[in-house]
Formats: structure tokens, C-alpha cells, sequence
């Protein structure tokens, strides 16, 4: 800005300079060039004016492009990476993609921000964030979200995917809340300030509960909510966060066939109290989290953290799938599955100076705890009980990696998933009998990530 | 597989020890350029009674020292502003590290009028009225019937977040704004526009007039002198802070402990600040 407008000033001298030996008083000459200069300034004040509301708009974005590699080929019988970036294709053993492709564009005003995020990968272009945020003007501590945003519920959901250490989210949040967003509106309080309620935190909302990219196909709308602590002990170098979360839902079901789990058959029977279509079901989990940060007082080596998670509750599905039972009236009729899960996850980073990090992640997913490997495939003791299927394996993934930063936008992630199935009983037929062992299902992963 | 993760071991093996390696003698400090005079005097003092150190000063604005910070491209941030939480969030996730704040200095944050400008003292709601434009002419202030010219720091200035904060009570800046890239900018801009106000450090307020400051419309008016900062009197005080990822070691231990003895707190005193004690 300063070239520009020096050049022109120094035009307006030297045109004035010309002038005067053409003739004209020297106040004349003054007074116009004065005139010339406010008017500049006048423009210059309009362009700075706009120039301000245009810094208010910030864009930023990565893009995750990886290489992955598989124990095996994808094939029909089980699925093969569909936990570690989506499900390699039949016969496919490696493959390049681009994992995460993402723009997003901020304007943050006095007390109001707009926020719209696209993912661009080889499989299309998908929306992830638009939504509208308005702080109060009182205390400053209270805002209210409104679109399509991250769940808030426990820690791993809302933590970005540009920063996190593991390539992917664990099992359970991936089963759980397919997308990571929802539509909704939520309400949110922070204390920027000091004592006791700068270390609380609250989010909690009401959300379709339908995925972020389908409109709501049901009466019923979705609570979450997670009430947060921050205990930072500068002294000792150590801080303490966590919170307990809740989602409080409820999925219509569109067909009169629902199941639930018979403790003495180990199979799923009709459910006796529930045999109206347009049932609505209880989508219900509650999760707990913490994350323990430590900085090791030695120069080369640096801080660690340990985060974990645990959540359980009750998923309706279907027969085929744990994710939660999304079938709107006058589609598809299809039967509802209801069983009770848990998981968890514990991961460790420690970070070795300021260009690397160690990740080990152990995490765990049991789609169905009422049940055990060697009831799956075992013979149904009742006729009219539906028997187990795959869906109620249970899974852990031992991940272990290594992060090395290039530099402050570029990162290099090397990362090996070591996934272990529960194992089904031996007599287990078709396409049940490949879990009566380990499956072949470890990825590794080479990922490189830009962001700015 | 046995291959790849043998490669990959290895190549881990390489990064790790490229990484491993000691941190040398030189310093690097990034930041606030209300500091910037500041630490080059701390810097030149300290590299010429300890050789083997060398200490590379730069400003940009205490955002720019606090993103360097969390980028890892300096050792030491300097910031007229505490950092805020979604930046120790993002140190947090990093480095896995809660940062650590040293307070080097005070500041009073003078607001610069021309020196023939009438008017003497403003209250803090004036000076927002001010600077968010309800108030244009110098005349609603008890001034000349003359359109008042605002000059303020860019965006990224420790002194322009603290200013918004305190005196504007987070409201945003007016419109006509015009953003300098340095307090020194702020200064030479009003010493040169009658009709000018700007605010920086006491540090740069040479040549040009510092107005008294009321707190509200019923108390006294206290001009930015060490006493009135001192005493708490003069209501636009700030801390000077220093930021690193970790606890500090090594040199930068050394340096700070420095920063922080008599010596190095005699020398904020000469550049125009308030020592800590």
C-alpha cells in the first residue's frame, strides 16, 4: 500500500512543480494540491475500511495423501481397511488416495463467525462444516451454534483431523458417529477468564440425529452434550483435562421386526413389547474422557500425553450393521436390531524433540456385550431366534507410529494398524468361518499431510 | 510386510536421530514490536558478556511470536498480550506442553495526540467511543471542530488485541481505522496529522504528546509517568511477557534468568518501561 502511494504523491508533486512554471499564485497551487491529498485520503480511508473486513475472512485447509497397504486383498467375505480410511476394493491389496482434502473459510466478526468447510478427495466433493456461531455481548462466556458441526461428545470426535496424531479416528467413534457432524443447534460456554469457571467447559445441543449429510426422518431429536474440565498445574508441568458426555436419542423404526438379544439362546428373538411399526427406540450412550499432558524436563525429548476414552450405552442397528438404525418411514422396511456396546481407546504421544512423535493407540469395540466370540456362529438353540452375524464381533486395533514434521506445514505419518477379531466359534459356517481366527486385516499407512 | 516395517523402522530410526540432536548456542526470540528495542538491548548486553551466544531478535507482532512459538521456528516468544487459551490449546496438542509465561516488564499504553491538540485527558469510555466511531469530531471531546483521525496497530500486534480488550471491551475497532505495521508508525503518523490519535508502549512516545487517562467519567485523570504505572494510578497498564514451549534449559534458562536479574531489569528501566519489582 505504501508504494502505490508515495509514487502518486510524488506524481502530484512533481505535477505541481510543472504547474507553478505555467503559471497560477502559489496559494492556488496549495489549496489544490490539499484538495488532491484529502481526497486521496478519503479513497485510501474507504479502501483501508474494506481492506479490515476483509481480514475478518481467514480460509485454511490440509490435504492428507497417503499410501496404504494391506495384509490382504479386499475380498467379499470381510471387510479390510474399512476402519483405517474405507474399505479396500476386491482384489485390491495397496492403493494411493487422498484421504482428506479440506478447505475451510472463516469469517469471524465482533461476536458472530460463519464457517463453511468442503472435503474435496478422489471420491467427490462433501460438505463438512456450515454453520453460524454468535457469542452473547454480555459476558462473553455463551454461544449458540447453529447448522451442520462436530457432535460434542467426548474428546477424539472434535479433535481435527489435521492434528491428530493416528491416521484415523478410533472404531468406536467411527461406528458411533459415522461423519463426525451433525445438523442441530447448540449451546456452548467457556470462561476466557480466571477462577474456578475458566476450568469448566459445556457444549450441548439438539440435532436431528440423522447424519450430517440426510434431513431428518423422524419425530424425534437427539440431546448431546459433554461437560468439560481444563486442570492445567503449571509448576509440576502437568495438566489434566477430561469430561463426561451424553447422547440421549431416540430412531424410529419402519418395520414391525425388531430384535433383542435372548441371554439364555444367545440369539436375537422378536421383542415382545415392541411390535408396532413406527416404534421409536432408545439410541443411548454415555462416555467419559481424559487426557493427562506431562512435559519431561529434558531438552531433547519434550512432553507426552496419555488420552483415553471409554463409552457404552444401547445402539439400535440392523442386522448387517452397528451403526445406528437410519431408515426413514415409507423406505426400505427393515428390521431393528438392538443391542448393548462398549469402548474405548488409550493412546500415547511423546513427543522427541520438535520434529517427532511416537503414537501407540490401543483401541477396543464391542458391538454386542451380551454376547461372546463362541456364541457367534454356534448353533441357535431356539428356531425362531435370529442367529449372530458379523456385526457382533467384537475388535481391538493396536496401532503403533511415528510422526516426523517437515517443517510447520508439512508432516510425514508412518502408521501400522495391528487388528485382532474376537473369534467366533469353530462350528461357525460361511462366510462366519473366516472369524474363527485372526483375520488378515492389519494396514499400514504412509501418509503425508499439508496444512496451513 | 517384514520388509516394509523394516524400512520403516529405519527410516524412523534416521528421522529420530536427525531429530535427537542437542540444540546449539543460538537463541532465536520472535514477537511483540513493542518488545522488539527491548530485547535487542537485552541481547546485545547479554552476547557481550557471555561469547559463544548469539541471539537473533525479530518482531512481527506478538500473534506472529506466538504462532512461531507453536510452530516451532522460535525459542522464545515475545508478547505484549497473555496468550490465549485456543493458543495454549494448540501448544498443548502439539508439544504435548503448557507453555510457560515469564512476566519481563510493564508497560503503560500511552494513548499520542499532536502536541497542538487541546485536548488533555480522555476517559476510557471516551477513548472506546473513540476508536469504535460514535465519536468523529475532536469538539464532542472538548476539542477543535475537526474530524479525529484514528491510527492503530495491525491485527496481529500484542498492543492492538490488549487495546481492543481492556479499552474497547472486545468491540471492534471503527471502519476508518488506519492500521501502522509498528508502534513507531503510530507515533510518526500522529506527530505528522494535527487532527491524529494513536496508542502504543511509553517507550516510542517520544516527540509527541501523551494524553492523562480517567478511568470513568468521575476520576482523576494520570498521565503514563513510572510513579502513576507504578502505583496503579494510570488505568492502561499491561504486563511484557515472555513465552517458550517447555520449561526453559540451557541457554534460553540462562538468558531469561539474566532478563530477569537487576541487570537485565535495569535495562528495561533505560529503555522507557517498568521493571517487574
Amino acid at each position: 500500500m505504501k508504494k502505490p502511494f508515495l509514487a502518486v504523491m510524488c506524481l502530484l508533486l512533481v505535477t505541481a512543480g510543472y504547474a507553478q512554471d505555467e503559471g497560477g499564485t502559489t496559494d492556488e497551487k496549495v489549496s489544490e494540491l490539499k484538495g488532491q491529498v484529502e481526497g486521496m485520503n478519503e479513497t485510501l480511508t474507504e479502501m483501508l475500511g474494506g481492506l479490515k473486513s476483509l481480514q475478518k475472512l481467514k480460509f485454511s485447509g490440509y490435504i492428507q495423501s497417503q499410501y496404504q497397504w494391506a495384509d490382504t486383498s479386499g475380498n467379499p467375505n470381510y471387510k479390510i481397511g474399512n476402519f483405517a480410511g474405507g474399505e479396500f476394493s476386491q482384489n485390491v491389496r495397496d492403493r494411493f488416495m487422498v484421504r482428506r482434502g479440506r478447505l475451510k473459510a472463516a469469517y469471524t466478526g465482533d461476536l458472530t463467525q460463519y464457517v463453511l468447510q468442503i472435503d474435496v478427495t478422489q471420491g467427490g466433493v462433501g460438505i463438512k462444516d456450515a454453520y453460524i456461531q454468535i457469542t452473547e455481548p454480555w459476558l462473553k462466556n455463551f454461544t449458540l451454534t447453529s447448522g451442520i458441526f462436530d457432535r460434542p461428545f467426548g474428546f477424539e470426535l472434535a479433535y481435527s483431523s489435521g492434528q491428530r496424531e493416528s491416521p484415523e479416528r478410533s472404531r468406536l467413534f467411527q461406528t458411533l458417529f459415522p461423519g463426525e457432524r451433525e445438523i442441530g443447534m447448540m449451546i456452548g460456554y467457556k470462561n476466557e477468564g480466571d477462577g474456578f469457571l475458566s476450568h469448566i467447559n459445556f457444549k450441548g445441543g439438539v440435532f436431528n440425529g440423522v447424519l450430517n449429510t440426510a434431513s431428518e426422518n423422524d419425530r424425534t431429536k437427539d440431546f448431546i452434550g459433554r461437560l468439560g474440565f481444563t486442570a492445567p498445574f503449571q509448576e509440576q508441568n502437568l495438566a489434566i483435562d477430561g469430561g463426561m458426555s451424553l447422547y440421549m436419542g431416540k430412531v424410529t423404526s419402519n418395520s414391525r421386526a425388531v430384535y433383542s438379544i435372548d441371554k439364555s439362546t444367545k440369539t436375537f428373538v422378536t421383542d415382545s413389547a415392541m411390535t408396532d411399526s413406527l416404534g421409536k427406540f432408545d439410541r443411548k450412550y454415555i462416555g467419559a474422557d481424559i487426557q493427562i499432558y506431562y512435559d519431561i524436563p529434558v531438552e531433547w525429548l519434550g512432553g507426552f500425553s496419555v488420552r483415553g476414552e471409554f463409552i457404552t450405552g444401547d445402539q439400535p442397528g440392523t442386522a448387517s450393521s452397528d451403526r445406528f438404525y437410519n431408515n426413514a418411514h415409507g423406505g426400505t422396511v427393515t428390521p431393528l436390531y438392538q443391542r448393548k456396546f462398549q469402548g474405548w481407546y488409550l493412546t500415547y504421544i511423546q513427543n522427541f524433540g520438535l520434529k517427532n512423535q511416537l503414537i501407540l493407540k490401543y483401541d477396543v469395540y464391542d458391538p454386542n456385550t451380551k454376547v461372546k466370540g463362541k456364541d457367534i456362529g454356534a448353533t441357535a438353540t431356539s428356531i425362531s431366534g435370529r442367529r449372530l452375524t458379523a456385526t457382533d464381533v467384537a475388535f481391538s486395533t493396536l496401532g503403533l507410529g511415528w510422526i516426523y514434521h517437515w517443517d510447520s506445514n508439512v508432516k510425514f505419518v508412518a502408521y501400522y494398524d495391528m487388528v485382532s477379531n474376537e473369534k467366533a466359534n469353530q462350528s461357525a459356517t460361511g462366510s462366519l468361518s473366516k472369524y474363527t481366527k485372526d483375520l488378515k486385516d492389519n494396514v499400514f499407512t504412509f501418509r503425508i499431510q499439508y496444512r496451513f | 510386510m517384514k520388509k516394509i516395517i523394516l524400512i520403516m523402522a529405519l527410516a524412523l530410526t534416521g528421522l529420530s536421530l536427525f531429530g535427537f540432536r542437542p540444540a546449539n548456542e543460538v537463541i532465536t526470540i520472535k514477537g511483540s514490536d513493542t518488545m522488539v528495542i527491548l530485547a535487542q538491548r537485552w541481547a546485545e548486553i547479554y552476547m557481550n558478556e557471555r561469547s559463544g551466544v548469539t541471539i537473533q531478535v525479530t518482531g512481527g507482532g506478538s500473534g506472529t511470536g506466538i504462532s512461531a512459538l507453536i510452530n516451532g521456528t522460535t525459542d522464545i516468544c515475545n508478547s505484549s498480550r497473555p496468550m490465549k487459551q485456543g493458543e495454549k490449546d494448540r501448544l498443548k496438542q502439539r508439544y504435548n506442553t503448557l507453555g510457560v509465561e515469564i512476566k519481563v516488564a510493564r508497560d503503560g499504553l500511552s494513548v499520542y495526540v499532536h502536541e497542538s491538540n487541546p485536548v488533555k485527558e480522555l476517559s476510557i469510555d471516551q477513548l472506546k467511543q473513540i476508536y469504535t466511531g460514535k465519536i468523529t469530531n475532536w469538539k464532542e471531546v472538548g476539542g477543535n471542530d475537526a474530524r479525529i483521525i484514528l491510527y492503530t496497530r495491525e491485527n496481529n500486534s500484542g498492543t492492538y488485541v490488549y487495546f481492543k480488550d481492556y479499552v474497547l471491551g472486545g468491540a471492534d475497532y471503527a471502519a476508518t481505522c488506519q492500521s501502522m505495521p509498528g508502534t513507531a508508525s503510530v507515533v510518526n503518523a500522529v506527530a505528522k496529522d494535527k487532527n491524529g490519535i494513536g496508542y502504543g508502549g511509553a517507550a516510542y512516545s517520544k516527540g509527541i504528546r501523551s494524553i492523562a487517562v480517567k478511568k470513568n467519567s468521575s476520576s482523576s485523570a494520570y498521565e503514563p509517568t513510572l510513579e502513576n504505572i507504578k502505583n496503579g494510578q494510570y488505568p492502561i497498564t499491561r504486563f511484557l511477557y515472555m513465552y517458550t514451549r517447555s520449561k526453559p534449559s540451557g541457554a534460553v534458562k540462562d538468558f531469561i534468568d539474566w532478563v530477569l536479574s537487576d541487570e537485565g531489569q535495569a535495562v528495561v528501566s533505560r529503555v522507557g518501561y517498568f521493571p517487574i519489582r
